[in-house]
């Protein structure tokens, strides 16, 4: 049969043909496809390889961030606390400070106050006495003339002072 | 349902169109001694000087006729003197394809005396050969672009064309010959790519009918058997070592190897039949592609005798069949060229394998 017997010009030609093509495609085709495509792909791997580097450190710096706040709202916790503390302390501390000015004030107060009195008592006592010294000069005075009216006289006295008071 | 419809009107409108002329051809079809689907089926496989023209059975592209003369002198003429058997006389010289006999199909010398004489060599420009330069052009048309594209745009990857192109390069490259011969496959790759291109180029264009298509390119022995020889050649001549004491002197027990040879000998002939194997598979596939299609084509005219309905149910059934077996051979086109280039590549591989011993010898150096 024809067909399975193999043509010596077609042979020939065939050969020719793809050492044509062959050579061609070898020179200007295969060495920049090859190259193009190997180095797309190292560098979709090398972007790959970025990328999961670049998240991890982004991973890291968001865990280290995390860390940082964690660790600056502890501080300000503490300062917080801390401040409540001395607040509350400077309060005390004010307070028994005006508890003890006020103390103090007062006992000069009282102090002043009785004195006041002590002054008062004195004076009264005096002017009682002075008034009785009078009285009694007056109804000395007037012991002779008549008793009704030394009587008068000494209700008079008397009601001047209840008023004076 | 509406396209089913479409279907039915379009064949019976053929069949109606048909029949008045099948009834005028068949009293001519008879005197030329009958339809012959043998005939037809080998004349459209196999080569020829001269190409086909659609719907014209008269006239060819004439294309070159170069022979060598048994003496030794160099003839060239168009292949249009000796379009239909006409005898060509060249001076001296009388030329022509004989219709019968054994060197039926093949331009032959007439000498004075009627006898036949083949030439020394036949070098001819025939439709084949022509297909094949065709084919060449087209795979540099079709992989060029890939290669400007990567020198002008470096890592960007292209579109279109181009890209579908290179994506089926990578394919190749990536998924075939990278894991099968890893630190070699830069100096094996550019002919196992080129191989694939080639031969996938070469299949589609035979499915293409007219001009410049439509030959019978892999399915040719001619073709298959060069390219596989170019891949034996390959294989045994980068071979390692280790893949000729794999032949010449295999892990074997001492009485299968030395008294008599069995294992050298099953070796050799196994490193033989790997290229006719890789010859074979491509020359049947592509070319029973080829036949399967012109059988279900010729049915409708082998129906032709049984008249009107079965005509018209013969070209319904055989156009659908053969729109279905030519999207076949798209994809059997692909498959058989990788096959091909695959089957290289590992055989190209294992002959490129270091042995235990040697790998050990070798990998402080390499790594």
């Amino acid at each position: 049969m024809e067909l399975f017997t193999p043509d010596f010009g077609l042979i020939f030609w065939m050969f020719v043909a793809f050492a044509v093509l062959f050579l061609l495609l070898w020179k200007f085709a295969w060495p920049a496809i090859m190259k193009g495509v190997d180095s797309r792909a190292e560098l979709i791997d090398k972007g790959v390889l970025y990328a999961r580097e670049a998240k991890e450190q982004l991973d890291s710096a968001k865990e280290q961030a995390e860390k940082f706040e964690a660790e600056a709202r502890s501080r300000q916790a503490d300062i917080l606390r801390e401040a409540d503390k001395m607040k509350s302390q400077i309060i005390e501390q004010a307070r028994t400070e005006a508890s003890r000015e006020a103390k103090k004030e007062m006992e000069a107060a009282k102090a002043a106050i009785e004195q006041a009195r002590k002054e008062a008592r004195q004076s009264f006592r005096d002017e009682v006495s002075a008034a009785a010294l009078e009285i009694a000069t007056q109804v000395v005075r007037n012991q002779l003339a008549d008793p009704k009216a030394q009587q008068k006289l000494v209700d008079n006295i008397l009601d001047q002072i209840e008023t004076a008071d | 349902m509406k396209n089913l419809k479409l279907i039915l009107a379009l064949s019976l409108a053929l069949v109606a169109f048909v029949l008045p002329q099948r009834a005028a051809a068949s009293s001519s079809d008879d005197a030329e001694g009958g339809f012959s689907p043998k005939e037809i089926i080998f004349e459209h496989l196999g080569d020829g000087y001269g190409w086909e023209v659609p719907f014209d059975h008269h006239h060819r592209i004439p294309l070159p006729v170069m022979v060598w003369a048994d003496n030794g002198t160099f003839h060239c003429f168009s292949s249009s003197h000796i379009d239909n058997h006409a005898l060509y006389i060249d001076g001296d010289y009388a030329w022509q394809v004989p219709a019968e006999g054994p060197n039926k199909g093949k331009v032959v010398r007439i000498l004075p005396d009627g006898t036949e004489q083949k030439p020394a060599f036949d070098m001819s420009v025939t439709k084949n050969v022509c297909a094949l330069w065709i084919a060449v052009l087209v795979t540099l048309a079709v992989c060029l672009p890939v290669a400007r594209w990567h020198k002008k745009h470096g890592f960007l990857a292209p579109r279109g064309f181009v890209g579908a192109v290179e994506s089926l390069m990578e394919f190749i490259y990536k998924g075939v010959i990278k894991p099968t011969l890893g630190e070699d496959s830069r100096k094996f790759a550019p002919y196992l790519l080129t191989v694939f291109m080639f031969i996938f180029l070469m299949n589609l264009l035979g499915l293409i009918v007219v001009f410049p298509g439509g030959a019978n390119l892999t399915g040719n022995i001619a073709v298959t058997l060069v390219l596989s020889l170019i891949t034996f050649f390959c294989t045994n001549l980068f071979a390692r070592k280790h893949y000729w004491k794999e032949i010449f002197w295999p892990d074997v027990p001492m009485f299968l190897k030395c008294p008599i040879p069995i294992m050298q000998v099953i070796e050799l002939f196994g490193a033989l039949t790997k290229p006719a194997s890789l010859t074979v598979r491509l020359f049947a596939n592509m070319m029973g592609g080829h036949m399967i299609v012109i059988v279900l084509t010729l049915i409708i005219f082998i129906m032709a005798d049984f008249g009107a309905a079965a005509t018209g149910m013969a070209t319904v059934v055989s156009v659908f069949f053969s729109i279905f077996m030519l999207l076949l051979d798209v994809l059997v086109s692909f498959i058989q060229a990788f096959v091909f280039t695959m089957l290289s590549t590992t055989f190209i591989g294992m002959a490129r394998e270091k042995g235990h011993d040697e790998h050990h010898a070798h990998s402080p150096a390499t790594n």
